[in-house]
């Protein structure tokens, strides 16, 4: 393999990565605060597309305003969500929460696929991107929607980590997925950022899914494989953590992007390719159930 | 009436009524019910390791799945008749099971519903992937259980292996490992405390309802003849969890009776189109938001307490 | 002289950095009532989850009437004679009373359920709760909660069980009858290590007290002894500041 071949390839992966992290944090910061994976993320991810797509189709916006767009649209819904089906998990109304929990978020993203298939139709969509045309870096030739979409993503991940670390907000966020109820303790209203959580997180769903219609079209199954790659990642680095869910972004998106070169039939390269991740998974929680930067958890 | 005599009288009736349908019912509904059968023994099988020992699992479609490609290939390839297929896919299914559950016994809740999706997600894609045996994404044909058989048949057949499960699976669960199952489900510590070998009981129950879903999807292979990977997807495994969450899956006849009833609602309202699959996502929400135990159970525990009212012996 | 019942020496746990059990020797004879106390954090804790099988040790053996207790899982030794309750109560919520009890009963395989009901229902006579048998466990009061976990244990025919805590949020009345039952059970030859804070019980019920403080046995004696030494006291204050 040459010496170009491999550049291009770590830099598919990182590009990749950006938006993989992008998904994954909010993955992270749910389950963070309020201790519930959202197996209904990568339908999250899927709206925020179509968000994006209505907003510039009917709308008529301009490509930057339809991201402010899918975030704001997800963020209400994820508050929603949170206040009609979460709730129920950590005020004690739910018998067994964690078994509740798996279920509504499971059963959510089938209803939410089921009803994006009726509303919007099978057929893929394609929005306008941010940003058309190639870039080229000496040799190597990237497509400019791609750079766009996930210089993009860096710059909201850095001031969403910016945000948690230097805001009052932020920091309440943190509080509470330390210590719940040294938090309280503290006059943080758990609630309030549960819920807040739920609507960041979701809001970053939204943003990577509009980021990423453009360039592998908006169509309803579509959070469905990235999902999964988020999962990987949030196990990877750890549920919960945020720096471990960058990190496990950065490993996927490499791991990926040179496996598939590895196997020679390139139709079958091609059909394993979303298996890698999975296996990767496995392995983490088999063998590292706090994931690579995780703390010690005796229960996983 | 005794509670006891109530139950009794109830099942038969409800067997009797699915064995008198046939008569009343035209080709296309008999097909629809057969089916229904088949996501009964699925939702039955994943009702006992979910709502007996509290095992979480998104494979339960990929198993049925693995099931139907091991009886198929088994009868296309090892020349197998198909009963000899189906007892395959049991094998197969039931030894994945056992696997999965020994390599899961530390994971919990979500960590395990991660895994489980991991697990299913990669047999789907080796199923895509592999077509030179499986024909990939185009569907493996496969050959019919009875030769010749007619709707009635079919219908039969499935209705009498269903009842099998179900008989089967409350056997079992009224026998000592019921007890246990649902001990694990409670606290494991706990169960641990009372001689409770926990490490065991989770993988058998784990290989139990791999090997029924293993069958499950043996059998709809034969009787479709035509499997597709799409039969391991996780939109698969939501209608499977919808039908026992709705059906409620704390009993595993209730979940099979989410399972025959939804898929005959889901014919029944075929103008709907896709809107039908929303309001069947929506109804899953309401019944796992309000009522816990599903219609069926919420249902006879209503009929019960009126027995008790109306002067019952307890 | 007859093997201990119990024989624990140079029992060794570690959690990270910290030594929970340092290099503990402990010998109870069949019959015996010990009460184990110590400050929060002296390892009463540690200690019974490792006789239990709860916790691998690091270091030193235990051996139950002369065989090795270490590398059993927590199922054998419940089978094997070791009982044990906990400080939170692990009942099964959603199981009746009565189920609770055939759990323990049925685990050796090979009991009958009309064998294991009826000793059931004579346990839950014997603690006042057979009224309660057909219902939840989830329905039981804190207080009746701690009777069936006793009374679950005494299901498998213990000859040693390993109280830990059972008086935590117990009323007067209850805790009088409770320690009645513990000392008839003890009087019929069950051995029993009471794990307690509670100083008045402790004192009143064992005629043995062993006391631990981060890790070491500092006082293992008579009731008076143990009030009377100045170590005893030493942990005590270190801790509670009077």
């Amino acid at each position: 393999m040459s010496l170009l071949a491999i550049f291009e390839q770590a830099l598919n992966g990182m590009i990749v990565s950006s938006f993989y992290a992008l998904a994954a944090l909010g993955l992270a910061i749910i389950f963070g605060v309020l201790r519930v994976v959202n197996f209904a993320h990568g339908e999250f991810y899927m709206l925020g597309g179509y968000a994006y797509f209505m907003a510039l189709s009917a709308l008529g916006l301009p490509p930057v305003l339809g991201l402010v767009v899918a975030a704001a649209a997800l963020a209400i819904f994820g508050a929603l969500v949170e206040w009609l089906l979460i709730r129920p998990v950590y005020d004690g109304r739910a018998d067994r929460p964690e078994e509740y929990s798996i279920m509504i978020t499971f059963a959510l993203s089938i209803l939410l696929l089921n009803l994006a298939n009726s509303l919007f139709g099978p057929w893929p969509r394609r929005p306008e991107p941010l940003f058309r045309g190639r870039i080229e870096i000496g040799e190597l030739i990237v497509s400019g929607d791609r750079l766009a979409a996930a210089g993009v993503a860096v710059i909201l991940i850095t001031a969403l980590l910016l945000g948690l670390r230097y805001t009052w907000t932020g920091r309440a966020v943190r509080a509470v997925s330390q210590n719940r109820e040294a938090a309280e303790i503290f006059g943080i209203s758990v609630t309030r950022v549960g819920m807040l959580a739920f609507a960041v997180g979701a809001a970053l769903a939204g943003l990577a899914g509009a980021l990423m219609g453009p360039v592998f079209n908006v169509v309803p199954p579509m959070g469905v494989i990235p999902v999964i790659k988020a999962y990987v990642i949030v196990v990877l680095g750890g549920l919960g953590s945020i720096p471990g869910a960058i990190i496990g972004a950065i490993i996927l998106g490499q791991v990926e992007s040179f496996a598939t070169i590895l196997i020679p039939d390139p139709s079958r390269a091609l059909a394993y390719k979303d298996a890698y991740g999975l296996v990767l998974l496995i392995a983490i929680l088999l063998l590292r159930p706090q994931g690579l930067f995780g703390t010690q958890d005796r229960r996983a | 009436m005794t509670p006891q005599r109530a139950r009794t009288l109830a099942l038969g009736v409800l067997l009797a009524g699915f064995a008198v349908l046939p008569l009343l019912l035209g080709d296309y509904w008999i097909y629809t019910l057969t089916i229904g059968f088949y996501y009964a023994i699925l939702a039955a099988s994943w009702a006992l390791l979910v709502g007996y020992v509290g095992r979480i699992s998104f494979a339960q479609a990929a198993m049925a799945g693995l099931g139907g490609y091991a009886s198929a290939l088994g009868v296309q390839h090892l020349g197998l008749p198909p009963v000899l297929g189906l007892g395959l896919a049991v094998l197969v299914s039931g030894a994945l099971g056992l696997a999965i559950g020994w390599l899961t016994l530390r994971l919990h809740g979500a960590y395990l519903g991660l895994t489980t999706i991991a697990f299913a997600e990669i047999l789907r894609i080796t199923a895509t992937a592999e077509y030179g045996l499986t024909e990939g994404s185009r569907g493996l044909q496969v050959a019919p259980l009875l030769t010749g058989g007619s709707r009635t048949e079919y219908y039969y057949l499935l209705l009498g292996v269903t009842a099998g499960c179900l008989v089967l699976m409350g056997l079992l669960l009224r026998s000592r490992l019921g007890l246990f199952f649902q001990s694990i489900r409670e606290d494991e510590d706990g169960a641990a405390s009372l001689g409770v070998n926990v490490t065991l009981w989770k993988m058998v129950a784990f290989a139990i309802s791999s090997a029924f879903a293993g069958l499950a999807g043996g059998l709809y292979g034969h009787f479709v003849q035509l499997i597709t990977p799409s039969m391991m997807s996780l939109q698969e495994m939501g209608i499977v969890l919808a039908m026992a969450v709705i059906g409620g899956f704390h009993n595993v006849l209730f979940a099979a009776l989410g399972g025959v009833a939804l898929q005959v609602l889901l014919e029944a309202l075929r103008e709907l189109g896709e809107w039908r699959l929303v309001a069947f996502g929506l109804v899953t929400l309401l019944v796992l938001r309000l009522m816990p135990n599903g219609i069926f159970g919420a249902a006879v525990a209503t009929i019960a307490a009126r027995m008790r009212r109306n002067g019952g012996d307890e | 002289m007859t093997t201990p019942q119990l024989e624990i020496s140079g029992l060794i746990k570690r959690f990270g950095g910290l030594t929970a059990l340092n290099s503990v020797d402990l010998s109870i004879g069949q019959g015996e009532l010990v009460g184990l106390i110590g400050p929060n954090g002296s390892g009463k804790t540690t200690l019974l989850n490792i006789v239990s099988g709860y916790y691998p040790a690091d270091g030193g053996t235990i051996r139950h009437s002369g065989t090795s207790v270490l590398g059993k899982a927590p199922h054998q030794l419940a089978r094997q004679g070791i009982g044990r309750s906990f400080q939170i109560t692990k009942l099964f919520k959603r199981l009746t009373v009565l189920e609770n009890m055939l759990v323990a009963g049925l685990s050796d395989g090979t009991t009958s359920r009309a064998a294991a009901t009826e000793r059931a229902m004579g346990l839950l006579a014997d603690l006042r709760l057979e009224r309660l048998a057909h219902e939840r466990a989830a329905s039981l009061s804190g207080g009746q909660g701690k009777l069936l976990e006793f009374a679950r244990v005494m299901m498998l025919e213990p000859e040693i069980i390993l109280l830990d805590e059972p008086f935590g949020g117990v009323h007067p009345e209850l805790k009088r009858f409770m320690h009645e039952r513990i000392a008839a059970w003890n009087a019929a030859g069950v051995t029993i290590i009471l794990i307690s804070h509670d100083m008045g019980s402790i004192f009143e019920l064992c005629a043995r007290v062993v006391t631990l403080s981060y890790g070491d046995i500092i006082c293992d004696g008579t009731p008076d002894e143990t009030r009377n030494d100045p170590a005893v006291l030493d942990a005590y204050l270190g801790e509670q500041h009077g």
